[in-house]
């Protein structure tokens, strides 16, 4: 192991937890994270090279591979940044179907990521029942696109298929479900005292910190600041459909997993309003394959925060250049900020709490200022370690 | 996109003369594409002034990342810079040969890692930057060989990395 130590695969290519290996180093004294160096890349795939040699259609579906769990943003923000540099209009109705399938997205995801920070405090049984809840949204995005994982949706010009009423009258009472059970959720984050005690005051990112080292989505807002792309930039018919932007002022992990809780139930009302108010006519315009010289900026708000692609065609069926900055790499820093100072114990869930694509398998190098000793610990052993610090203390 | 076609607000319309007023001859190029977002270049000699304006009075406080682009004999690095909904992309070119720019970090910190993505893939030298070390290629990566650079293909890539292997 070299002396920097903690791995990160994020940049463009962060893939989804299990299989995203990254280092940090953290410095420790005694019980308490003293520095904390992050390292990434050893998963990197080189897709903004790959997208340089291929056309645009077919980026289409390399850039949704880009994530597992966010694969709705990429590919949106990906092809409204193709449809700008053509000049290019899309039809309401497909409009308001990749709102749809982009705020289900966000619902599986936050759904998966409370589990997961369930997972992390030694609470299984919050895991299993919001990875079953999941399911729902998971059942529904299956019945729309057909996909369980990457949804394939929007085509340069559209979307590549329609909502029939009978899916309409599925999503209502399947949205029903899961804000009953989101509620339930968010309650019980409240009042838990297991959440309560490994969450509150745990991870601490203080406002002016936030916005200094550049965080985004659900982290930056649970340090108070009110920052969305949805509602700053507003892209697809976020500015048709009427939501909040939600915030709370705890910066710390308690303040993250409420923020995600309402954002669900906020999710929810966005894909009601939307499924109320779908416009009739076509899904699709037809789009010409080469893209005229341009330079775009497509920004949107994945799950995890601001996702921005930049894009420079060259009069040609190929980019000239992509470039793909995906939230995690945005949170890093503020990531490892909120963890100095944090107990040891904490890590997991700090880590966690940003929902970085990447808390699950991986090293990490401790090393004691005291004595100079250094160790490395799986990720899976840091975990079991934190769950018998808190059972002893 | 129904925003594509938006006219620019006064918002974004305010920020440009701003810019047009301070930087005056400076600037090389701007265009307001669409409301919310500004393409302005500059010379290497005035990016630094740029950006302490851009932040400092303009409020620009965010950075959404850099993006850097082999343009041949030059090096274009482009800042993306973010107040509330306005994207502002501040394009300065270097040349490839010797690519330097001065670090924004102790302007935005937010911004290290991103400098140290471009530093990895384009070989640009940001001077003050705290840590150019790797963050992206591996430690063992062969030097002078940035994957972003179009003389690059894969398979350039490949034959050399088989051949540093074998030594």
């Amino acid at each position: 192991m070299s002396e920097a130590a903690f791995q990160v695969p994020v940049g463009p290519q962060h893939p989804a937890l299990k299989e995203a290996p990254e280092n940090f180093t953290f410095t420790i004294d005694g019980e308490t994270v003293f520095d904390v160096k992050a390292r990434i890349g050893y998963n990197h795939r080189g897709i903004e090279k790959a997208a340089e040699s291929r056309s645009y259609i077919q980026n289409l579906y390399l850039v949704e591979r880009i994530c597992g769990i966010c694969s709705a943003a990429h590919i949106t923000t990906y092809a409204q940044a193709v449809e700008e540099a053509l000049k290019l209009e899309i039809p309401p109705r497909a409009k308001y179907i990749r709102t749809i399938i982009y705020e289900l997205n966000r619902i599986a995801s936050h759904y998966l990521w409370l589990g997961l920070a369930g997972h992390e405090i030694g609470f299984d049984t919050l895991f299993m029942y919001l990875w079953r809840d999941r399911e729902i949204a998971l059942n529904l995005l299956e019945q729309i696109t057909g996909n369980r994982v990457t949804y394939a949706m929007p085509a340069i010009g559209g979307v590549r298929r329609d909502i029939s009423p009978q899916m309409v009258e599925n999503a209502k009472s399947g949205l029903s479900v899961l804000e009953e059970r989101m509620k339930y959720y968010k309650k019980l984050c409240l009042n838990e005292p297991t959440v309560l005690k490994r969450a509150v005051g745990v991870g601490v990112l203080k406002p002016q910190d936030a916005i200094a080292l550049c965080a985004v989505g659900p982290t930056l807002r649970a340090s108070g600041i009110k920052s969305d792309v949805r509602a700053d930039d507003p892209y697809l018919v976020y500015d048709e459909v009427p939501f909040n932007v939600v915030t709370y002022d705890g910066c710390d992990v308690a303040s993250r997993v409420l923020v995600r809780c309402d954002e669900t139930l906020v999710s929810i009302g966005i894909i009601k309003h939307a499924l109320d108010h779908l416009p009739d006519g076509p899904i699709r315009v037809k789009a010409p394959r080469i893209v005229p010289p341009a330079e775009v900026v497509s920004r949107t708000e994945a799950p995890r925060g601001e996702l921005i692609h930049y894009l420079r065609s060259n009069g040609t069926d190929k980019p000239e250049r992509l470039k793909i900055r995906s939230p995690t790499l945005g949170n890093i820093p503020s990531i490892c900020k909120s963890l100095i100072g944090g107990f040891v114990a904490d890590i997991p869930i700090a880590l966690a709490s940003a929902d970085p694509c990447f808390t699950c398998t991986d090293r990490m190098a401790f090393v004691n200022v005291s004595n100079g000793k250094r160790w490395v610990w799986t990720k899976e052993q840091l975990r079991r370690y934190s769950l018998k610090w808190y059972q002893q203390n | 996109m129904a925003n594509t076609a938006q006219k620019p607000t006064e918002e974004t319309v305010e920020i440009e003369e701003n810019l047009k007023e301070k930087l005056g001859s400076k600037i090389l190029e701007l265009k307001v594409p669409r409301n919310r977002r500004i393409f302005v270049s500059v010379e290497k000699t005035a990016f630094r002034e740029a950006v302490e304006y851009l932040t400092k009075n303009l409020e620009f406080k965010h950075i959404s990342t850099i993006t850097g682009r082999d343009a041949g004999e030059q090096t274009e690095v482009i800042y993306h810079l973010n107040r509330g909904g306005v994207e502002l992309s501040l394009k300065v070119q270097v040349p490839s040969e010797e690519a330097t720019l001065p670090t924004i970090t102790d302007l935005i910190p937010g911004a290290v890692l991103y400098e140290q993505e471009v530093h990895d893939l384009l070989g640009v030298k940001f001077e003050g930057h705290p840590d150019l070390s790797p963050l992206i290629l591996p430690d063992e990566w062969p030097a002078g060989v940035y994957p972003l650079k179009k003389e690059w293909t894969v398979e350039k890539i490949r034959e050399k990395i088989a051949s540093s292997e074998k030594r």
